[in-house]
């Protein structure tokens, strides 16, 4: 059935684009229903699940653009992210944690398109030809924009570090 | 090469997507440039961190949103019919025409003065025949005086020069 094989990743495309629990609730509900809805219309010769992950970019972003998220602010990363595995030098597991905390709410600085083009790539990782059918842009376009949205967030790591050093 | 070229090979140099000439370029600039090589540090980092962050679970809750979709669907369709069409601009005269029409048949079924109506009808009707027959048979009286007449037409229409008739 579509929502026991496809909710998982629904929600967490929703959850690591929105920010807020409750929102990626809200919206992978939405999505679901614009599924349902698009059923008669999906063409057998496209692959299935990069056609329902099209459905999704695209309702992301018209509830992005319509909504601003950018203005909000994300949940903490901690609140739905258990901190991982202990590490053998606990300062490093402490660095990592850290950096984690400042790239999800870094996340919030990158334009709709190059988030969802990161997410995709980068916490998703699904491959660069299938992002470029997700996203419907020319392949090129996908690698720049991944690589601008990447740059971004290596930038804000560098102020965060920055700021760290001096205090 | 410049900073500015290098930050865009910065994620194919990453991936391991270059051609030897331009890794060799990329990696000569990240020995010399402290900026650029920071930057190419970080953004390890930055894809290593991403690629770290667990995946969610579903909440029961949702999962029980998710499952009655359909069947809300269901229900929604067969308690209201989509009758959006009716209140389309376009369909507007029609309805007019159609609510006049409404009202006339209503009149002549129920009101008072329905046989009064049905007489004036049949009585219409009935003028209208008599006024064709009338018509008819003036039609056929003219064209057996048309028949009575013919040759003295014919001879008089010869005789008319510019039709190209004789004198004789």
């Amino acid at each position: 059935m579509l929502v026991n094989t496809y909710s998982k990743r629904i929600f967490n495309m929703a959850y690591q684009f929105a920010g807020s629990y409750q929102e990626a609730e809200d919206l992978t509900q939405d999505i679901f229903l614009k599924l349902y809805n698009s059923l008669s219309k999906y063409d057998f010769k496209r692959n299935f699940s990069a056609w329902l992950l099209t459905i999704a970019r695209n309702y992301l972003i018209d509830q992005y653009r319509r909504t601003k998220w950018e203005k909000k602010t994300r949940d903490d990363f901690n609140d739905h992210y258990l901190p991982s595995e202990a590490f053998e030098d606990p300062e490093e597991g402490v660095v990592k944690e850290e950096n984690k905390r400042t790239i999800w709410q870094g996340i919030n600085n990158l334009t709709s398109e190059i988030r969802m083009a990161v997410i995709l790539r980068d916490i998703q990782e699904k491959q660069y030809e299938e992002i470029a059918e997700i996203m419907s842009l020319p392949l090129g376009t996908v690698k720049s924009r991944i690589n601008r949205g990447r740059l971004q967030l290596a930038k804000i790591l560098k102020e965060k570090k920055e700021r760290r050093n001096e205090m | 090469m410049k900073c500015k070229k290098i930050e865009e090979l910065l994620s194919p140099y990453l991936e391991d997507e270059l051609n030897p000439e331009e890794k060799g370029a990329v990696a000569n600039h990240l020995k010399t440039c402290k900026k650029c090589s920071l930057l190419f540090s970080l953004m390890e980092e930055t894809k290593e961190s991403l690629a770290d962050f667990p995946e969610l679970e579903v909440s029961e809750n949702l999962l029980d949103r998710l499952y009655s979709i359909p069947s809300k669907k269901k229900k929604f369709k067969l308690r209201l019919p989509n009758f959006d069409f009716l209140v389309r601009p376009s369909l507007q005269p029609v309805l007019t025409v159609a609510t006049i029409v409404l009202i006339m048949v209503s009149f002549y079924f129920f009101g008072p003065n329905k046989s009064s109506i049905d007489k004036s009808i049949s009585r219409k009707i009935h003028l209208g025949y008599s006024k064709i027959e009338r018509l008819y048979a003036k039609a056929e009286s003219f064209t057996a005086s048309l028949g009575e007449h013919k040759d003295n037409i014919l001879v008089s229409l010869k005789n008319i020069k510019l039709l190209g008739g004789n004198e004789d």
